[in-house]
Formats: structure tokens, C-alpha cells, sequence
């Protein structure tokens, strides 16, 4: 019994990874960059439902960052800001609208100054991390908060 | 897009001794690669990264048509990040175009900074072509084994790992057919503004969820009806081995390594 609920932790956080990737990989020219408006990180509101979303998010992002225009260096830091992004979310589970405040000032900050340090985009700091955080604010609250709405009414049907 | 677009993973596969190396070779390589572009502070130590990343470029044999095939999508932020280093840079004017000047300084900046944006994206693509997606996630594993000691499960996240990238696919096929059912019941992902534009998306994402974890739930209950049992004593098919090759090519980064420092140091 262990053992199941142990597999399904880790097939759960592996299928929240895969719905990431392909989200960010089929939503693309959107996805990267600056200006990024990254759909798929309304799925950080899963970390509300199941502590599997806080590896499978990072693993998503991992792929979806590997996969797509940054590369390794992008897969490992854009990673660990969603890693930080789900904790937060996952600690603040009892608040949906406080539980997306997380990801929003990770990816902000985190990724706002790899784009403004490693990518040298010629804004400032300050406009990067705006940039993104404005981005990352209409994932999370755009959809993010009435996709939770919703699924905290049909999580019995989902399995979550 | 068209999900039929989306290519997944770009390895271009081959028999060269850069695909042969052991996959954490290939990782621990590219993060020193990446951590010397930023050691470098002057252009005879991007004229070193260069050097090195074209010997191996050349020795994976994957065409350039395809290693620049990885700086389109980040075309438009080269483009953009020159003209504004050229134009935003005071300093020495070389020539002025209207009211706008191009200075000595902002030369220098805009190729740096191109030069360095140019060389992390091909020195981190080339890790994706010359390795199988699959063998990188072994090599993450065997990478982060040590870190058992502080219970971090390393297994557990390289098995999570592969099922993720088995299962994009998949969800790709399940995303277009839900997207075509929605179309059809006159779901609209494609009017309004952002903000409800990432709300249509709501009657796309509820039946993804429930065909993915359906599909979790039967692969859990697959593995549990196989006995898995997680990572310990596991054994391997193909195991990982450090080779002479793995050794010559520790041995060619330390001298890189060593050359950016030294360049770096004697200009400070």
C-alpha cells in the first residue's frame, strides 16, 4: 500500500510535468523571452491540490525550458525558480489567492534578473522583473486562480 | 502552433566521440562551459570559448545549419539588445545617424554582449543534440546520487523525469483532440484580451486533467502490478562507465578552464 501510494506520488508529479512542457511547448512564440506570458504556470494552482505539482512543475519546467530556446542554462535556473514558486504555493495552500503570490515574485525576480544578468537584456533590472512578473501575473490570476475555483468543485472527479 | 509543429527534443543522433562521452561528462562540461563565459571579461577570452566550442562542435559532426537553427527563436532579442547597447551607449561618438549617436563604447558593449549571448546558447543546445533525452536523465540520476545521503530520492525524480518526457507526447495528442471537441461545442481560445483569452482556456485544461491523472492512475497501478519497488538495488540494462575518452575530455576542459582564468587574471 506503501509502495502504490509512493508510485502514484511520483506518476502524478511526473503527468503535472508532462502537462507543462506541452503547455509551454504548444503555446511557444508566447512562452520565452521577455515579454513572456507563460500559460502553463497556471498550473503552479495544482500545488494547492497535491504536493506531487511542486517536483512535477520543476521537472516541467526543466523540459519545457531544455526543449525550448534557452537551453541547459535557462532549464536550471527557470527550474529552480518554479521549484521555489510550488513550495510557496504548496505552504500557502489554504489561500487560493494568496497561495499564487509565490510563483508570481519568483519567476519575477528569479527570472527577470537571468534575463537582465546571463541574457543581457538591455532594460533595467527593475524592467525585467516587471516585464515578467506582469506576464506570470496574468497566467496566475488570469487562469490560474478560476482554474482552482473550478477544480476545487470537480477535484473528486479529476483524482486529485 | 499545430501540435503536429511541435518537434520534441533536437538530438541529432550520431556515432562522434562528443555523443559517445558519458552523458555527466556532457552536463558537468556544459556548466563549466557556461560559468566561463561569465569568468570571461575581455574578447581574447570569448576568442578561447569560441576556439574550444568550435573543436567541439566540429568533433560531434552536427551541422551548424543546425546549431544556428537554435538562435532563431532568440533572433529578435540580438537584434534588439545591439541597436540599444549601439544607440543608448554615451561615450565616444564614431558616427551619428539623426539625433542618434553610435559611441566606441557601445560598440564594444553591444558585440560582448552579443558574442557571449551567441556562444551560451550554442554551448548549451549542444548538450540536447548530442544526447539523448532519455541518457540525460540517467546521467541527472547518477549526478545527484551523492545526494541520497541527505535523503534527497535521485531515482525517484530521474524515474519521474523519464515518465515526464515519455508522456509529452501524449498530452499533446489529448490536448489537440479536447481542443477540437471544445471548438466544436463553441469553446473559444482565440478572442478577447489576455485576461480572457487565459480564461477560455479553463474547458481545455478540466478534461486534460482528468484523461492525465487516469492515465497516472493506470500506470501506477501497472507498476505496483510489476512490483516496483523504487530505486533500491535496482540493477541497469546498460550501465554508466567513465571511459579514456571521458578522461581526455576532463582533461581538455581543465585546460580550457584553466586558459579563461588565466586571461581573466592577467587582465585584472
Amino acid at each position: 500500500m506503501k509502495n502504490t501510494i509512493k508510485s502514484q506520488y511520483w506518476v502524478h508529479a511526473a503527468v503535472i510535468g508532462s502537462l507543462y512542457a506541452g503547455l509551454t511547448l504548444l503555446l511557444a512564440p508566447i512562452s520565452y523571452g521577455v515579454m513572456q506570458v507563460r500559460v502553463s504556470e497556471a498550473l503552479t494552482v495544482l500545488a494547492v491540490f497535491t504536493p506531487a505539482a511542486i517536483p512535477g512543475l520543476a521537472t516541467g519546467c526543466f523540459f519545457a525550458n531544455l526543449l525550448g530556446p534557452g537551453g541547459f542554462g535557462d532549464a536550471v535556473i527557470g527550474s529552480a525558480a518554479t521549484l521555489i514558486g510550488a513550495l510557496g504555493t504548496y505552504r500557502l495552500r489554504n489561500s487560493l489567492g494568496r497561495a499564487l503570490v509565490p510563483p508570481v515574485v519568483a519567476n519575477a525576480l528569479i527570472i527577470g534578473l537571468m534575463l537582465r544578468y546571463v541574457y543581457s537584456v538591455p532594460l533595467s533590472a527593475i524592467a525585467c522583473i516587471l516585464w515578467v512578473g506582469l506576464g506570470e501575473l496574468i497566467a496566475c490570476y488570469g487562469l490560474g486562480v478560476p482554474l482552482g475555483r473550478v477544480l476545487q468543485k470537480r477535484k473528486g472527479d479529476i483524482g486529485l | 502552433m499545430a501540435i503536429k509543429d511541435i518537434t520534441l527534443g533536437q538530438y541529432f543522433p550520431g556515432e562522434s566521440a562528443v555523443h559517445r562521452l558519458d552523458p555527466r561528462t556532457k552536463i558537468l562540461g556544459t556548466f563549466v562551459f557556461i560559468i566561463s563565459l561569465f569568468i570571461v571579461n575581455r574578447f581574447a577570452g570569448f576568442a578561447i570559448a569560441a576556439v574550444f566550442l568550435g573543436a567541439v562542435i566540429a568533433a560531434s559532426r552536427v551541422p551548424l545549419k543546425f546549431m544556428l537553427k537554435g538562435l532563431r527563436p532568440i533572433l529578435f532579442l540580438i537584434v534588439f539588445s545591439t541597436l540599444l547597447n549601439l544607440f543608448v551607449t554615451t561615450g565616444t561618438p564614431i558616427f551619428q545617424i539623426g539625433p542618434l549617436s553610435v559611441t566606441e563604447e557601445g560598440v564594444y558593449r553591444a558585440s560582448f554582449m552579443v558574442i557571449r549571448l551567441i556562444l551560451l546558447i550554442f554551448g548549451s543546445s549542444l548538450l540536447t543534440l548530442v544526447t539523448k533525452p532519455i541518457t540525460l536523465t540517467d546521467g541527472i540520476e547518477r549526478l545527484l546520487s551523492p545526494m541520497n545521503i541527505v535523503k534527497l530520492p535521485s531515482h525517484e525524480l530521474a524515474m519521474m523525469m523519464t515518465i515526464a518526457l515519455r508522456f509529452i507526447p501524449t498530452l499533446l495528442d489529448e490536448t489537440d483532440k479536447i481542443m477540437k471537441a471544445q471548438t466544436a461545442r463553441g469553446a473559444d481560445f482565440e478572442s478577447g484580451n489576455l485576461f480572457r483569452r487565459a480564461k477560455g482556456l479553463i474547458p481545455l485544461l478540466v478534461p486534460l486533467f482528468v484523461s492525465a491523472f487516469r492515465i497516472a492512475a493506470d500506470l501506477a497501478m501497472a507498476m505496483e502490478a510489476r512490483c516496483y519497488r523504487g530505486g533500491k538495488g535496482r540493477t541497469r540494462m546498460n550501465g554508466m562507465a567513465f571511459t579514456g575518452l571521458d578522461a581526455l575530455a576532463f582533461l581538455v576542459l581543465a585546460v580550457y578552464f584553466g586558459s579563461i582564468v588565466y586571461v581573466r587574471l592577467v587582465t585584472a
